[in-house]
């Protein structure tokens, strides 16, 4: 009875699948998007490899070079490398808090019977605020005169006077992590909210009847099941890391009106930065900037195959 | 225990929304009134604020970002949808190898081609408009993804199968039926990309450098610089621009919630 039923239904349902339309249709409907890639992104990027080889100003002649540039960057270039350096520099201030405080949050948020939608929607406002806001507003409250920091520890009697926090070297990259972390921390915290709800509830249950409570479920259970967010969260800002052009630039480009490059002795300057300078702002080398651009690529997979591998346990890989 | 979560929670919330608190109040205040203390409360010199804005052309730079946000959600949301549609819906030679190229596409960083794309641009002759800005999202990988996704669970292929058998032609099917049932997942799809285009920063930055085709992140950068530094104008401009994507934000909340987490949970 039970064989009959089944093959009667795989058989129309294979027939099916081969009377699938007229054949030219799914080509025809995937053809905007490949077309579109191709033109706007997947050219721009053999593009610009082409250009990394070349030392051209964007006017003039192209001069093949071969990978000259690159040489001269990794070999020649203190400040990509310093560029390099405190981009890491605020990913290793940034990331592990905002995944921590992300969690907490989310833990936390998660327990409550009322109002989780309510916390959940404040805390990811400012992830959809411009990051221009975001920049004018941190520049002003750590401003060294006027800030609002600044007052309010110098009038709790915190420090004597007001400190100089966006030109000190150390000043300047906390603040650009906790831009990223105020903007990120709602994020993370909906991204493992969203993970929580997928752990099935008897698992609580069962956890509860062998005794397991507060903390312990919570270290034992919870954090294990969200292991597949916490490598997707690690890897996704690492990628996005790596990439930290906006938080720097309007730091520095913003309350105090002045365009220095790079923040207090180059502190603040992370490799896009460093790539936007040579190419578009101080200089218009694209072939050394495509150079810049291409390493950076390099960077990324490298980075996120070794965070994958570091994160997610071998019996995991299914 | 419970009374500690709760301070924390709420302590934590007040500092997510303090800086919005002080970016809504500065706009409120005369200039130079602003280093004379902290302004805590709000002030009454909104409307003379808003004017020094306004004057400063902020509402053609407006029209701008609108053209450029909403350009880009209707390409992205076309162009994502088709293959969304063609992959998650359809059983031909290279859908697999389709699919990969579309997860190929997602981990590419756009900044990598940047300068190909601005000096491609420029040999099209619309280096310094808005199209550049806008053109970026006519191929946008994670749309792509994310429609894949949504279309294999949300559409029932017997649906498509009646269709077909009535005599439905394959773009009626996509018209009638497909885009009908897939209104919530272009809902967010739209919302989403209607906010990172809104945002963008770096794009127009790079591109673009004549006043007349600003977007709002670039025209408040550069505002007040002229004359005085007006901060408190440029605080007003900046309520003004984070306010329509707050309601957006607000009323769709739910929506956007489910984009965002569309990729974790699943990838």
């Amino acid at each position: 009875m039970n064989v009959n039923a089944e093959s009667y239904d795989a058989i129309p349902a294979a027939s099916r699948k081969r009377r699938w339309g007229p054949r030219m249709w799914p080509y025809l409907f995937a053809l905007p998007f490949v077309l579109t890639y191709a033109a706007f992104q997947l050219y721009p990027i053999l593009y610009s490899f082409v250009l990394s080889l070349h030392d051209w100003n964007g006017i003039g002649a192209k001069t093949y070079i071969g990978f000259k540039n690159y040489v001269q960057l990794w070999t020649n270039d203190p400040l990509f490398i310093k560029s390099l350096w405190n981009t890491l520099l605020m990913m290793l201030m940034f990331i592990p808090l905002t995944l921590i405080l992300g969690l907490t949050l989310a833990y936390w948020t998660f327990q409550l019977t009322r109002g989780k939608r309510f916390f959940q929607t404040i805390n990811v406002l400012p992830y959809i605020t411009t990051p221009v806001a975001i920049g004018f507003i941190f520049s002003y409250m750590f401003d060294w005169q006027t800030g609002l920091v600044n007052l309010l520890l110098t009038k709790f009697g915190i420090l004597e006077e007001g400190f100089y926090w966006l030109q000190d070297p150390w000043g300047s990259r906390a603040i650009i992590a906790l831009m990223v972390i105020w903007r990120n921390l709602g994020y993370f915290m909906i991204i493992f909210m969203a993970g929580m709800t997928v752990i099935p509830q008897d698992v609580y249950e069962a956890a509860k009847v062998d005794g397991s409570t507060g903390l312990h479920t919570f270290i034992r259970i919870t954090m294990p099941l969200l292991r597949n967010i916490t490598v997707f969260l690690v890897v996704t800002s690492m990628i996005g890391g790596l990439q930290l052009f906006d938080e720097p630039k309007l730091l520095y480009g913003g309350w105090s009106g002045s365009a220095q490059v790079g923040g207090p002795d180059n502190t603040a300057l992370t490799m896009i930065w460093k790539f936007v300078d040579e190419s578009f702002i101080s200089n218009t080398r694209f072939g050394y900037a495509s150079a810049i651009a291409y390493s950076l690529f390099l960077l990324i997979v490298l980075f996120s195959v070794i965070s994958y591998r570091l994160t997610a346990p071998k019996e995991d890989k299914r | 225990m419970k009374a500690l979560m709760w301070i924390c929670l709420v302590a934590i919330s007040l500092l997510s929304l303090f800086p919005f608190y002080i970016m809504i109040v500065m706009g409120t205040h005369y200039n130079e009134d602003l280093f004379k203390g902290i302004p805590i409360l709000p002030g009454s010199y909104l409307q003379e604020n808003l004017t020094t804005v306004l004057k400063a052309d902020f509402l053609h730079v407006y029209g701008n970002s609108l053209i450029v946000s909403v350009a880009s959600v209707v390409l992205a949301t076309l162009t994502s949808t088709l293959i969304g549609y063609a992959v998650a819906k359809f059983e031909f030679k290279g859908r697999k190898w389709l699919q990969t190229f579309v997860i190929l596409t997602m981990m590419v960083p756009t900044q990598v081609g940047l300068i190909g794309y601005i000096i491609e641009m420029r040999h099209l002759g619309v280096g310094n408009t808005l199209w550049p800005v806008i053109l970026i999202w006519a191929a946008f990988p994670f749309g792509a993804f994310f429609m894949i996704q949504f279309m294999r669970d949300s559409i029932p292929n017997d649906l498509l199968e009646c269709a077909r058998i009535d005599g439905c032609s394959e773009p009626g099917i996509f018209v009638r039926i497909v885009l009908p049932i897939m209104k919530p997942g272009l809902a967010t799809l739209a919302t989403l990309v209607f906010l990172w285009s809104w945002n963008n920063y770096l794009l127009p930055l790079v591109t673009i450098n004549k006043s007349e085709w600003y977007t709002l992140p670039i025209f408040i950068s550069n505002l007040g610089i002229v004359h005085r530094t007006d901060y408190a104008a440029r605080m007003a401009a900046l309520t003004m621009t984070t306010i329509p994507v707050l309601i957006l934000f607000i009323l769709g909340s739910k929506t956007f919630m489910k984009g965002l987490t569309a990729g974790a949970v699943k990838g």
